[in-house]
């Protein structure tokens, strides 16, 4: 078993269950499937109702999945770093681009100072500005 | 946090911890002081611009803080924006934006988690996918062990001008000047 981590935007970093093989990173199906809800099904990838047929032969090796070729089967852009352990997966610009381009805020929750989260949404019907400010 | 506990007094409206630049990502924010106006029907009144919320730094910004300051009470009071030839143009994502935000992450995780050699790497790529970022070039400077307003982000600054952009400002290279 080698320490894993997977990364996202969301959820920050997370601890993932797997092993490396050379430059691949192998996540057991169960791990992946609790880190992105895409579930490894006769039909292809499914999450919810949605399911995407995959024919990569590689995509699985034993009961993990390969952490790139599960990407690529998304149409997902990722980074996979086996010799440090760690996999980030993204979300394609055509995903991040749909609302901008409909001129909707787009929603999201992220933790306060004091740990709690906080959603945008939450601020209901006003006038709303968001300031993002860093001290580099 | 330093600086949010050091404000004296401290700030009201609420404030969040985005360690993994997920706003940067949903609303295209390429550099900070970055300002939205969002509307009560959730929509985008005003696509991102760089505000200062004074004019500390503004002999090398060379932007007035009252300017913003004024268009954003009338907004607020009447609804009304300011002309559309003093607003941004909306900056979509691309591809290579994208995979440069990924490879960032990477690299801080690796660079929190002591392993600055291999953080390193891809930072490096980062910058290659995204030269004109400021959140990846600027903002992994000290991830990097280097300063922020040191030699590194002057040679940035010549990169910034070189590509056509005119001072601190936003990524938009038609922003209004």
């Amino acid at each position: 078993m080698t320490a894993l981590t997977f990364l996202d935007a969301e959820h920050g970093n997370r601890p993932a269950s797997g092993r490396t093989d050379g430059d691949r990173v192998l996540l057991d199906a169960s791990s992946m499937t609790s880190l992105t809800g895409w579930e490894l099904k006769p039909e292809g990838l499914c999450r919810g109702d949605v399911c995407v047929p995959v024919r990569d032969p590689e995509l699985t090796v034993d009961d993990a999945i390969d952490a790139a070729r599960f990407a690529a089967a998304l149409g997902r852009p990722a980074v996979v770093d086996a010799a440090a352990g760690v996999v980030a997966i993204g979300e394609p610009s055509s995903e991040r681009r749909g609302p901008i381009e409909a001129g909707l805020a787009p929603d999201f929750t992220l933790p306060q100072l004091d740990g709690r989260s906080f959603t945008f949404s939450s601020l209901g019907k006003r006038k709303k500005l968001l300031l993002a400010w860093s001290s580099w | 946090m330093e600086w949010v506990d050091a404000a004296d007094p401290r700030p009201t409206f609420t404030m969040v911890l985005d360690c993994e630049l997920l706003l940067g990502e949903l609303y295209g924010i390429y550099n900070v002081p970055t300002v939205i106006w969002v509307d009560e029907d959730d929509r985008i009144a005003r696509p991102p611009v760089i505000a200062p919320g004074d004019d500390m730094f503004r002999d090398f910004t060379n932007i007035d803080s009252s300017v913003h300051h004024d268009q954003l009470r009338a907004w607020v009071h009447t609804g009304a924006l300011p002309p559309a030839s003093d607003r941004e143009h909306v900056m979509l994502p691309t591809d290579d934006e994208q995979l440069a935000r990924l490879e960032r992450r990477v690299g801080a995780f690796l660079a929190r988690a002591g392993n600055g050699e291999a953080a390193e790497l891809h930072f490096a790529r980062a910058a290659e996918l995204a030269p004109m970022d400021w959140t990846i070039r600027r903002g992994t400077l000290p991830l990097r062990g280097d300063d922020p307003f040191g030699e590194k982000f002057f040679a940035f600054m010549g990169e910034w001008a070189a590509a056509g952009h005119p001072g601190y400002g936003s990524a938009d290279p038609n922003a209004p000047t």
